[in-house]
């Protein structure tokens, strides 16, 4: 039977497929090898070589080959330390304590005093070990030789002597003048920085600082000043959430804290949660564009931006209506029958266990939002205003009326700290023009990006792996960031620079000290002895104990004045598309545009690498006679681009969409001139920068060719992913993974001899290969497809731990991104007449899909060389150097997981991303060996991992314990979706998760017997779209 | 061997001084001082800071019963920081000389104790006078004159032969030109005669023998067979280094260090049995000893070539690597890594652990390899390392001297490692009295060293 019989698909070629495609399907490869030509001789007579030449430059090959031959082994040098610094053991890896860009805890591997990896501090009380995909990337930009090699003073490289001489008799000039100084900074969260900017401003009285983020918050927090009197932004707790609304709020993705959002998310949707309560959260969003959060939802609505506010408008008004508040007359749209009314009563019936949020930035629909959740007693169980979050401080306000200081001539001295608004402001042009009124610039960026190129100094910063820190996440929550190398360029901490500016001689390390021991050691009520200090080191961070989070009401009533100007927001401009812009999930707002690891990183849902580009709905495109591939001018009334047309299902109809962080001119060598600026169509509304806008558009006549990862594999109609919904997880736990449980049932009968066929018609479970004994360890994984968002994380960790190559746009066009592990995102589209059916709307699954290591595994049987074969623990290894290139295994492997080397990417200078140049190595994992071109390569399970964690056990005299061994992409999971470990231990997470109901293997009935199972996405939704149940039923 | 008489008169009279002293000594203090226990307390106290002919970390003890009375040396043995602190003003003054380094209070060395270490000192400074004295004219002086007579006559010899060779060889030109002209004075016909006729009875018989296909063929394939064993012999060899030894920029004895001092190879290469690498020693190792021990003294040394080698020249390297002074004992910043040559390369796509084998498998390998149980386990691959001056690659580091191993070894440390607890069916085997080797616990699989 089939379990399941929707139709998923992986991008619109494959659900309206051309006979070109079609054609492309049925090859293993995009391109073919020029044989035709060769044989034809087309080849050679298109190259001719004359006979002499021929033989001369035989000759000279042989002679080469023969001379390279008799070279004597060369000699290599053994140069060790001359003191040996005690703690390396040169071989073990060290691990340190710090903390993330985002401020969250972290473990640094260090390899012989080289930071390698960066993992998660499984101890954090904000990101609970996981680490998002800019989180894992962030160390290869330590590495990175294109940065500042030291302090540039007008321009030309300097001495820190000369800078700190310059700034400070700028500074003593711009101080007697009366002049402001400003300190422009993105959020600070340390409070040894913040106390050294206060310092600052104590030596220079005219000084304050500003803080600017290009995706900020401040519609929340000026709402909760409004409502509550508290101009915070709260903490959100998605794991208390029984139902969550949200509209346009990215919360897995982008919005405010992702990591943790994700961690909390999932601890109420995954395995366990489904095991023990058989109930999960329900997750409804209204958005425009399909973000990594719309794809994770129950039901998602596309709603057009315009829309947005009269939504949550609606919504208000049923609550209201149900909790007898006040109600407001207005005219409000219904969506996919009637879906906000029984949002409304949903969330009702889940008072003080739901949430609804909105990554809207304009005040009043953020007031409304805080309205809908006061009524739904939110307050002090979903949303805590008391522990409140300090991850973004960003003030829209302050910023734009910075830039009229400026403009004014006020400004005399800025310092700009960890921005870029030249780029990233949407008026950037106004910024640059009145960067030129303020007479002396200072910089701290690593380079002379769009804002530092107009700086009289650039003072570049350490990499936040080099430098002394802390970070204050959350109210009470004190992280430590501890230097894992020495500063590798002649940089400075910024700090440091403040500090000698306002002639304090203390090092930076001291200052935190100092600020530890004076005010955090009082607060988490430690004594402020060397000994806290070195726990605070050793742990990674100290806490408070949480206040509790109390309930609020509000201090001031809801006026018309809030529902005027959001009525007031809705309105369209006639004839234009309405567009919405977003922080793109791997490079963020822009500050990740130079990591290659990010850029290659493919967007979770569109799986579009090195660009962005401008999502409209295939109705939309349809109407308007787009193409996949056109090129469009995109114009604003103040600012035209043009950008590549992706069709993208579920997007809102009527609306585009572009991602921000792209188009940057000083990024540095990977990002510069990849995709296109679209901070200028964020407009400033009300006071703050919002974003969205109309535009319109039109073909400009060219095509280009994004380079896309999604329809590189075909899944050829098979049952690849398969899901339930909630109610029939409650009735039958196996409902949606059926055919596994047959399946097993006739292997079981196979094996004792008994021809039970497998299907109607099928024979029975085919099997061409030895049977093995599985004995010792052996290994294996599950992978929860209720808890895996899609989120990326695992790919870039997987890329760093393994030393997988960055490839470029150019060769993934070419279907040769070399990623182990990938995230399938499949399509489904909303049947009509089902919860949440409008015209347009998708489902999406994401599934993670990596080399199987099937105990039958059919990539072995046809290797000529052995190169790859099966080990004793269940690992289907690859032996690089007995590999010579075939890709037999490539074409017969069932899941695409293969990859093939083609270049040396590693000493090639067409691959300039981190790897071909001598600083860039440094991050090169040492234990695993650096693929060379022609051999094939896949997931090795991180061998190198069971290795070291099986030897451990040995030396230790012990018995290995589960979770001693960690993958890599295990690690990284902010949402614990992969669990690895050994099959054989009953008592492994691994052998329990495959023992539950919902567990199927993909492609079983090839009999492959794969290594990693699934476990079925469960869907909180009224039907499923197929209404797959009765059938389900029917073979119980 | 001295021969001017003033010298010898003197070593003579210093001689019988000394023979005076002793008895005079002997005689007053047989109870109270014995050089003999001095000694010993010496070594066991003293040492590690102190010598008598020269400063190490302590000043140089020669003499020292000159310089200091008795008693004071007593009171600064048992308890020298008081005397510093109680302002002492030769104790401070000695204090300061010796970058006010404290030396550690003795209070158990009894009075007598300390004069039987004066005792030893004095008798081990008098010698140090002796050789002083004798040093320069004689023994040194011979020594070099010895090695330098040795080197011209045997130059000298080496020309004198190659004259006699040249002699000889024109000798025999001479003789052989003689001889063609003699024979062309026999005249030209018998010659062309000869041409003709001896073809006939011999290069007949080998041209015909050269033309026949059998012959032919038979050649060609001794060639081909002959050639090919020798590729495939070279290409069997090709990168592999057994018996490499390269010379290296200090040259290092571990001949001295391993066998005559019997260091501990964990002492150095201590990463051995906790990483993957046993590490090359930093040079801060070489100088937990080597700040003390600064010169050479044991057995001459020679290189591979027979050259003699000045160990304490080798031991000056350490010092310049680290820019370090031994006169006043102070480190400079002027330092220069040594750049060893490394002997054993594993290519890059090899993965080999050093702890996996020598702490973990340290059992099975010794049995394996049958080593003494007084050897280190690391002799099973880097063979005696112990008696080798300069280290070579003792084995071949080959895939298949590596999976033999692997086929051949039997697990003996399996029952005693808890980590293999659960694995039922071999211990059963074991129990049966059953060989379990590394290659049936999965050994020989690609992924346990490649990847």
């Amino acid at each position: 039977m089939d379990s399941n019989n929707k139709k998923y698909w992986k991008g619109l070629e494959e659900l309206n497929p051309t006979p070109a495609f079609e054609a492309l399907q049925k090859r293993e490869f995009a391109e073919d090898l020029p044989i035709e030509e060769i044989l034809s001789g087309k080849a050679v007579e298109s190259t001719v070589m004359p006979r002499r030449d021929f033989l001369k430059s035989l000759g000279f090959s042989v002679g080469a080959v023969a001379l390279a031959a008799c070279n004597t082994t060369p000699v290599t040098k053994a140069v060790p330390y001359l003191i040996k610094p005690e703690e390396i053991t040169p071989g073990i890896p060290n691990y340190y304590t710090s903390a993330s860009k985002d401020g969250y805890s972290i473990l640094v591997k260090t390899r012989e005093g080289r930071p390698i990896k960066i993992e998660g501090n499984p101890n954090c009380p904000v990101a609970h070990g996981g680490v998002d995909a800019a989180g894992q990337a962030s160390v290869i930009d330590l590495y990175d030789s294109t940065k500042l090699q030291g302090p540039l003073l007008k321009g030309n490289e300097s001495s820190w002597e000369e800078v700190d001489e310059f700034v400070k008799k700028e500074l003593a000039k711009v101080s007697a003048s009366g002049k402001k100084v400003v300190i422009l900074s993105s959020t600070i969260n340390s409070p040894s920085t913040n106390a050294v900017i206060a310092d600052f401003i104590k030596a220079y009285p005219t000084a304050k600082q500003v803080t600017y983020e290009p995706v900020s918050y401040s519609g929340i927090i000026n709402a909760n000043k409004n409502s509550f009197d508290k101009a915070v932004l709260p903490s959100y707790k998605f794991e208390n959430a029984e139902v969550i609304v949200s509209f346009g709020a990215d919360f897995l993705g982008t919005w405010i804290s992702p990591v943790e959002f994700t961690r909390a998310y999932v601890s109420n949707r995954n395995a366990k949660k489904l095991k023990k309560t058989k109930k999960m959260s329900r997750h409804i969003q209204f958005e425009t564009e399909l973000s990594l959060t719309g794809s994770n939802a129950d039901v998602r609505i596309p709603v057009k931006p315009s829309q947005n506010g009269l939504a949550i408008l609606g919504l208000y008004n049923n609550i209201a209506k149900l909790a007898g508040a006040q109600t407001f007359s207005a005219s409000t749209p219904e969506f996919a029958g009637n879906i906000i009314s029984k949002t409304a009563n949903e969330l009702w019936a889940n008072k003080g266990k739901s949430l609804v949020v909105a990554g809207s930035n304009d005040v009043s629909v953020q007031i409304l939002v805080n309205a809908i959740n006061e009524l739904l007693g939110n307050y002090g169980s979903t949303i805590d205003l008391d522990n409140v979050s300090l991850q973004n401080k960003g003030n829209d306000a302050e910023m734009i009326e910075l830039v009229n200081e400026m403009n004014r001539g006020e400004v005399g001295a800025i310092f700009i700290y960890g921005v870029n608004p030249s780029y990233s402001y949407p008026k950037a042009a106004d910024f640059s023009a009145a960067m030129k009124k303020v007479s002396l610039k200072v910089s701290f960026n690593e380079r002379a990006d769009e804002t530092s190129k107009l700086a009289d100094v650039i003072a570049p910063d350490h990499h936040f792996l080099e430098a002394w820190n802390d970070a204050e996440p959350k109210l009470g929550t004190f992280i430590i960031a501890q230097p894992t190398i020495n500063h590798i360029y002649d940089t400075r901490a910024a700090q440091k620079g403040l500090l000698v500016w306002a002639n304090n001689p203390i090092e930076y390390v001291d200052y935190i000290k100092n600020v530890w021991n004076t005010t955090i050691f009082p607060q988490v009520g430690v004594a402020a002895l060397q000994d806290s200090w070195d726990n605070a080191l050793r742990a990674g961070f100290v806490q408070a104990a949480p206040k509790t989070a109390q309930q609020y009401t509000h201090a001031r009533e809801l006026t018309q004045s809030v529902v005027s100007t959001i009525l007031a927001g809705s309105k369209v401009d006639a004839g234009k598309l309405e567009l919405t812009v977003y922080k793109h999930t791997n490079i963020g707002d822009g500050r990740g545009a130079n990591n290659p690891l990010l850029q290659e990183n493919p967007d979770p849902v569109s799986k579009v690498t090195w660009d962005n580009y401008i999502a409209i709905a295939p109705a939309t495109a349809k109407e308007m006679g787009i193409n996949e591939g056109d090129v469009l001018e995109v114009a604003s009334t103040t600012y035209s681009t043009t950008l590549p047309v992706l069709i993208q299902p579920g997007q809102a109809l009527g609306t585009a969409s572009i991602a921000l962080g792209y188009g940057r001119t000083d990024a540095g060598k990977c990002g510069n001139g990849v995709g296109k600026n679209a901070y200028p169509f964020v407009s400033i509304v009300n006071g703050t920068m919002q974003n969205y806008s109309s535009v319109t558009v039109k073909p400009n006549g060219d095509s280009y060719e994004l380079a896309q990862t999604q329809t590189h594999h075909s899944i050829e109609g098979r049952d690849i992913v398969r899901e339930t919904t909630l109610a029939e997880y409650a009735k039958n736990p196996a409902a949606g993974s059926q055919s596994h449980h047959e399946i097993a049932n006739v292997a079981q009968r196979n094996a004792k001899g008994e021809e039970e066929r497998y299907k109607e018609g099928n024979v029975k479970l085919f099997n061409i290969w030895e049977d093995k004994e599985k004995k010792g360890h052996h290994w294996g994984m599950a992978i929860d497809l209720n808890a895996c968002t899609g989120c990326g994380s695992c790919i870039v960790s997987c890329s760093i731990e393994n030393n997988v190559a960055v490839v470029g746009r150019d060769e993934v066009r070419r279907r040769r991104e070399m990623h182990w592990l990938r995230i399938d995102r499949y399509y489904a589209e909303v049947e009509k007449g089902t919860e949440g059916y409008v015209e347009g709307a998708v489902e999406v699954i994401h599934q993670p899909m990596l080399c199987q290591h099937c105990d039958h595994a059919p990539c072995e049987t046809v290797c000529p060389v052995l190169a790859t074969m099966h080990s004793s623990e269940g690992l289907n290894q690859m032996a690089y150097n007995r590999c010579f290139g075939t890709r037999y295994c490539a074409n017969n492997c069932p899941y695409k997981v293969r990859r093939f080397n083609w270049f040396n990417y590693a000493d090639n200078e067409d691959f300039d991303y981190y790897m071909n140049n001598p600083m860039g190595k440094l991050v090169l994992n040492p234990d695993v060996t650096v693929r060379t071109r022609g051999v094939m390569e896949k997931c090795s399970m991180c061998v190198q991992r069971i290795q070291a964690g099986k030897l451990k056990a040995k030396m230790e005299n012990r018995q290995l314990v589960d979770g001693d061994i960690k993958t890599a992409c295990q690690q990284s999971c902010p949402a614990n979706a992969i669990v690895f470990g050994d099959i054989n231990d009953p008592a492994s997470e691994v052998s329990k998760l495959l023992k539950n109901e919902r567990t199927f293997y993909v492609l079983e009935e090839l009999n492959v017997q794969p290594g990693i199972g699934y476990l079925t996405m469960v869907r909180n939704k009224e039907k499923a779209a197929h209404g797959h149940g009765e059938h389900a039923e029917s073979h119980s | 061997m001295s021969t001017n008489p003033s010298v010898f008169l003197k070593n003579y009279l210093k001689k019988g001084l000394l023979i005076l002293t002793f008895v005079f000594f002997g005689v007053a203090q047989a109870l109270a001082a014995d050089p003999k226990e001095g000694e010993t307390l010496f070594k066991a106290n003293c040492s590690s800071c102190h010598a008598v002919g020269k400063k190490v970390t302590g000043p140089a003890l020669k003499d020292v019963d000159k310089r200091h009375e008795e008693a004071w040396i007593i009171k600064w043995v048992h308890n020298s920081q008081a005397m510093v602190k109680a302002g002492d003003p030769v104790a401070v003054k000695l204090f300061n000389e010796n970058n006010q380094s404290v030396m550690t209070a003795f209070p158990n060395l009894t009075e007598d104790n300390v004069k039987s270490i004066l005792a030893y000192i004095k008798q081990e400074g008098d010698a140090i006078d002796k050789a002083a004295a004798a040093g320069p004219v004689g023994g040194a002086a011979a020594e070099s004159k010895g090695t330098s007579t040795f080197t011209i006559f045997s130059l000298l010899g080496l020309v004198g032969v190659l004259l006699l060779v040249i002699w000889v060889l024109n000798r025999v030109i001479k003789t052989l030109e003689q001889i063609v002209a003699n024979r062309k004075a026999e005249g030209l016909v018998e010659e062309e005669v000869e041409e003709e006729e001896k073809p006939s009875a011999f290069a007949v018989k080998l041209k015909k023998l050269a033309l026949n296909k059998k012959v032919i063929a038979l050649s060609l394939l001794t060639a081909i067979v002959v050639l090919s064993a020798w590729s495939v012999r070279e290409m069997w060899f090709t990168g592999v280094t057994q018996n490499y030894q390269p010379v290296q920029p200090i040259k290092f004895s571990h001949k001295i260090h391993a066998g005559v001092n019997q260091i501990n190879c964990q002492y150095c290469h201590s990463g051995a049995f906790k990483s993957k690498n046993a590490s090359i020693p930093s040079a801060n190792v070489c100088m937990n000893c080597h700040s003390q021990i600064n010169e050479y003294k044991g057995e001459p040394i020679f290189d591979a070539e027979g050259e003699k080698i000045d160990g304490t020249a080798e031991i000056q390297k350490i010092y310049a690597a680290l820019d370090y002074d031994p006169t006043t004992q102070k480190y400079g910043t002027n330092t220069r890594p040594i750049e060893w040559i490394r002997i054993h390369n594993l290519p890059d796509f090899a993965y080999f652990n050093h702890s996996q084998h020598v702490k973990v498998a340290e059992e099975s390998i010794r049995a394996a390899k049958g080593l003494k149980a007084e050897d280190p386990v690391c002799y099973a691959c880097h063979g005696e390392v112990a008696k080798m001056d300069e280290v070579y690659q003792y084995s071949p580091l080959t895939m298949k001297w590596c999976i033999n191993c692997h086929r051949e070894t039997d697990m003996k440390h399996l029952p005693k490692n808890h980590y293999y607890d659960n694995m039922v069916e071999v211990h059963d085997r074991i129990k049966r009295g059953e060989k379990v080797t590394v290659a049936q616990m999965g050994g020989l699989e690609c992924s346990k060293c490649h990847y």
